[in-house]
């Protein structure tokens, strides 16, 4: 589990991405986005800013996210001429309103996980992983009771996650529908995942376009004065 | 009639128990309604507006678990909060969770927009208590919403959705509750919770209620026909036509509702008055030294009785009937329900009861009667009567006008009532429940505001905002929820108190929609589910009641309309509070068509009976004078009218008016023998007046089992109806003799060489039986006091 997560580690990564929220009776919410990200000394860095629709165009939004303490996020809202830092420890919410959550966007610390195999991992090409919280509170800051992680056997990419809830009962999965590999290291980027939520009918897909793991990305990218501009 | 009834009476007999029986087995799959909503037409303005909102937002309905002690913020009650509102949560019936877990406290501090639980961990030292109360005091979307002011009480309020039954949920938030070991009382409240409640004692009315009513009237027919080879024939005809009503239920596919037990009662308590007269003729004609073969029997049972048996019933009839106009659905139900039951107990008396006779008929068999109590209670009461109506009939009159009006203020005080909370007696759960939250939390009866069109709009903002800082100051509101409250709450977030902006609506729709998303990001989008659709297209105030009254809900749905004038967008109200109130006003509407339809009727019917406009008109009377007692007593004594208490008009209707038409038809009868009006009247108080007495007290007897409801309202019902049949009663018997002899209407001396005349006809078999029994009939109860021919008399 460990290798497949470092697998999605990139370094640098700039993209734009489509986010698309489809409610149950079908109506959509757009938005266009650019994203710059970098991984460094364990902390990954993302600059999200707003391109579409015109009136959230310039909201931007820095998040850093540590491996042992709490995220830090900053938003700049161009209409306010404001930036605030945003404090905020659960993980389990929403990624913009999405049926992704903010857990979903990062990569989990696997500590917070007790991480078995399922009796059927292994057939089919496939590893079926389930990672349970390993307590009664991490289970509420995730927000499902158990996953289970579908890796091809090959490549140790990441295919399919299961999400269950404290019923035990499935109520949310995410397939991950197009990968590219990192240009010049091991490992991938998922460019397209879906993801259905099952009780309320709500999905969202995530697109990444213009994909460039190969530009360095300055450190100054990454601070509340860039958000700005 | 006779040869009919004796050629296919086999027939009448297997007919009348395979209806019985084919209905009877369906019985128990009626299902049960407890949702008062279901009692409107889904037509109704109100009920299509809401309708429209929670298509859009969500079923309003909410759950609320209350947690009381002398301080709630104490580490065991907080634990135990926890571990509900952790529960709760996780259930897949329940949508969104407010607890003081969930309550987000958004705050500027320090450049920094914190988005945080209210609470992450129990706290342990005073200190962070005094912390954490002033947190909660300071915070809009936490103080009386999850925990009240006074620190005394928490609440947890989940909505309910419809992935799996509501009872489901119930049960597992009652687990939940039941499993907890704390300090703190847990109660629970709101709509579902009441609908569960209102099932269950349902159920456990029509348990109770229907075996006892059938247990009193048992009773009743055994102490007024003596033996039970007598009482069967009657109660045959109750059990039948009751089993024939209930399985019309489920056959018609409507739900037995909270009303819906009345029809049942009403059938058991008038079902039997019928077969009564003639079981008790049976008994009279048993008792003739000449040997009756069964022919003559049925012949001279039929032959007397049929008439004034079928004006009763059809009076009886048009009464029910009247529910007809009613606009709540079960009134009308029960309206169907008890007239084609009456009708049924009608139809089996004249047909069913005969053939029964038929074969029960051993000639010079003698049936053994009630015992004559001639000096009985009864009795005594009526010649006391008697003496001072003959004697003072002037002072009666202006007595009894008098009384009746002095009661009659009582209208001007009457109120309406369709809060579903007071179904319940004060010390029933859902009350105290209801009295918190009502109190502490800002009630669980909503009204809903819809709001479309571009919310973004900072224009239309600001005047959301204006709506929603005046209902919060209005009279009865115990809090709003707007989504103007969460922009101007990340106003202040965003901005320092030093800044134009601290505090106000964006003035640009990019700041609004910006902050949206800001709000998205940093906190649950579920919280915006209930406040705006996920276009920004539509929005809604949810407006928590603390005093849901019919007044104070019509004032506020008023100003409601004034504010939406001035919006740039269309604003819809509905709501659970707005539909009672339309109910209310239905319930008056229903009254009062109810009333006139049924008064026009019996009208009609005793005009017919009398064969005189006039003396339709006067047999009226003792109605007219209940109605305005019933209703002035209802506002004397504060008893509201209410769902069920609205079908009390044209139960009285249909029951009551039979007095008067036994007294005056007997009466009448008394004249024509060329007797002066003062002994008419004093035979009639000798002879039918008894009858009349034991058959209203049979009917009180029977409505009696609403005492024992577990519904405050069905209780209310019983006391008035045995109110408004008391009057009914006492009119007849006090009020219509002394009118007679006051006034002497012309309407009761006409035409009596032609209905002399009648009468040798219809009674042509009946009298060369019957005249050898004498006068002993007329003291049995509910005896065929309507025909001269009862006590032997000759025209």
């Amino acid at each position: 589990m460990e290798r497949s997560r470092d697998l999605t580690m990139s370094g640098n990564l700039q993209s734009t991405l489509m986010l698309t929220i489809t409610e149950k009776n079908g109506s959509t919410r757009t938005r266009k986005l650019t994203m710059q990200a970098k991984t460094a000394g364990g902390t990954e860095k993302r600059m999200i800013k707003f391109l579409d629709p015109a009136e959230v165009r310039g909201t931007a939004l820095l998040i850093l996210d540590y491996e042992e303490t709490q995220d830090d996020m900053w938003i700049y809202l161009p209409a306010l001429k404001k930036t605030r830092r945003i404090v905020s420890t659960e993980k389990g919410k929403s990624f913009m309103s999405s049926e992704f959550s903010n857990a979903d966007m990062t990569s989990a610390a696997l500590s917070d996980f007790k991480i078995t195999h399922m009796p059927e991992s292994g057939k089919n090409d496939t590893w079926l992983i389930e990672s349970v919280p390993v307590s009664e509170d991490k289970a509420d800051e995730y927000g499902y009771s158990r996953k289970i992680t579908w890796l091809d056997k090959k490549d140790l990419k990441v295919k399919k996650i299961e999400f269950f809830n404290f019923d035990g009962e499935l109520f949310k999965t995410i397939d991950i529908i197009s990968t590219v590999p990192i240009t010049g290291k091991e490992g991938y980027i998922m460019t397209e995942m879906y993801v259905m939520n099952h009780n309320n009918g709500r999905s969202s897909r995530i697109k990444f376009d213009e994909i460039n793991t190969t530009s360095v990305i300055p450190d100054n990218t990454f601070t509340v004065e860039a958000l700005e501009h | 009639m006779t040869d009919f009834i004796i050629k296919y009476r086999w027939a009448i007999i297997t007919i009348s128990f395979a209806l019985a029986a084919g209905l009877g087995i369906l019985i128990p799959s009626t299902g049960t309604d407890p949702d008062i909503r279901n009692y409107i037409p889904r037509t109704m303005p109100s009920r299509v507006t809401n309708d429209s909102i929670e298509n859009e937002f969500g079923v309003q309905d909410m759950i609320i678990v209350l947690f009381t002690d002398s301080t709630i913020l104490a580490p065991a009650d907080l634990r135990q909060v926890k571990e509900v509102d952790r529960a709760m949560s996780r259930m897949e019936g329940i949508g969104t969770i407010n607890s003081i877990y969930t309550a987000r406290k958004i705050e500027g501090r320090d450049g920094m927009m914190v988005v945080d639980p209210l609470i992450d961990r129990i706290p342990e030292a005073p200190e962070d208590f005094l912390t954490l109360k002033n947190d909660i005091l300071d915070n809009q979307f936490a103080r009386d919403i999850v925990v009240s002011s006074d620190m005394t009480a928490a609440a947890i309020t989940g909505t309910i959705t419809s992935t799996e039954p509501e009872y489901e949920t119930l049960n597992k938030v009652d687990s939940v509750i039941a499993a907890q070991q704390g300090d703190a009382l847990i109660l629970t409240g709101g709509l579902p919770y009441i609908r569960q409640f209102i099932i269950k004692d349902v159920n456990n009315d029509a348990m109770i209620l229907i075996p006892i009513a059938l247990i009193i009237m048992l009773v009743v027919l055994k102490l007024s026909l003596g033996n039970w080879r007598s009482v069967f024939i009657p109660f045959t005809v109750v059990i039948l036509s009751t089993a024939v009503t209930m399985g019309m239920i489920p056959l018609l596919g409507w739900k037995f509702s909270i009303i819906m037990c009345l029809a049942p009662i009403i059938l058991i308590s008038v079902a039997n008055n019928y077969g009564i007269y003639l079981v008790v003729r049976q008994q009279e004609i048993s008792q003739s030294d000449l040997p009756v073969t069964a022919k003559e029997m049925i012949r001279s049972i039929t032959g007397s009785l049929n008439m004034p048996i079928l004006f009763s019933g059809l009076t009886t009839i048009a009464g029910l009937l009247g529910l007809l106009t009613h606009s709540i659905i079960p009134a009308r139900q029960v309206g169907i329900l008890a007239a084609a039951g009456v009708s049924l107990a009608l139809a089996m008396s004249l047909l069913f009861i005969p053939a029964l006779i038929y074969f029960q008929h051993t000639p010079g068999r003698k049936l053994r009667p009630v015992r004559t109590a001639k000096n009985d209670l009864i009795s005594r009461s009526l010649e006391g009567i008697s003496s001072i109506v003959i004697r003072r009939p002037g002072r009666v009159l202006l007595v009894s006008l008098v009384v009746t009006l002095l009661l009659g203020t009582g209208i001007a005080f009457l109120r309406i009532d369709t809060n579903q909370e007071n179904f319940f007696p004060r010390k029933h759960p859902v009350r105290k429940a209801s009295e918190i939250i009502n109190s502490k939390f800002g009630g669980s009866q909503t009204i809903s505001v819809m709001i479309s069109g571009d919310i973004k709009n900072p224009v239309l903002m600001e005047k959301i905002d204006d709506l929603t800082q005046h209902l919060k100051v209005s009279e009865g509101v115990g809090s709003v929820f707007s989504i103007s409250d969460v922009v101007r709450e990340m106003s202040k977030a965003l901005y320092e108190p030093t800044e134009p902006e601290y505090d106000r609506i964006p003035s640009s729709a990019e700041a609004i929609a910006q902050m949206f998303e800001l709000y998205n990001m940093s906190g649950n989008p579920d919280d915006f589910k209930q406040l705006m659709n996920f276009e920004n297209t539509k929005a809604h105030i949810l407006v928590r009641l603390s005093r849901p009254e019919n007044d104070i809900v019509r004032d506020l749905r008023d100003d409601i309309k004034v504010f939406a004038a001035a919006f740039p967008a269309t604003v819809t109200v509905g709501g659970y509070a707005i539909i009672m109130t339309e109910f209310a006003q239905k319930i008056i509407n229903g009254q009062v068509s109810s009333l006139i339809f049924a008064l026009f009727v019996v009208m009609i019917l005793l005009a017919i009976i009398f064969r005189s406009f006039k003396g339709g008109l006067i047999g009226s009377i003792p109605l007219g004078a209940s109605i305005i007692i019933q209703f002035g007593v209802m506002g004397i004594t504060g008893v509201a009218i209410d769902a069920a208490t609205a079908l009390l008009s044209s139960i009285m209707i249909g029951v009551g008016v039979d007095f008067t038409i036994q007294f005056l038809w007997r009466y009448k009868l008394e004249l024509m023998k060329g007797g002066t009006h003062q002994e008419a009247i004093s035979t009639t108080y000798r002879t039918t007046a008894r009858s009349i007495v034991i058959n209203g007290l049979s009917v009180m007897a029977g409505f009696s089992a609403t005492f024992l409801s577990g519904f405050l309202s069905i209780r209310f019902f019983g006391y008035l109806t045995l109110l408004a049949i008391g009057s009914c009663l006492l009119y007849a018997i006090i009020v219509m003799p002394a009118f007679m002899l006051y006034f002497k209407p012309a309407f009761i001396e006409a035409k009596l060489k032609q209905l002399n005349k009648n009468n040798e006809k219809d009674e042509k078999d009946v009298i060369p039986i019957v005249s050898s029994i004498g006068s002993v009939t007329a003291v049995h109860a509910g005896s065929a006091v309507r025909s001269r021919a009862t006590d032997g008399t000759q025209p």
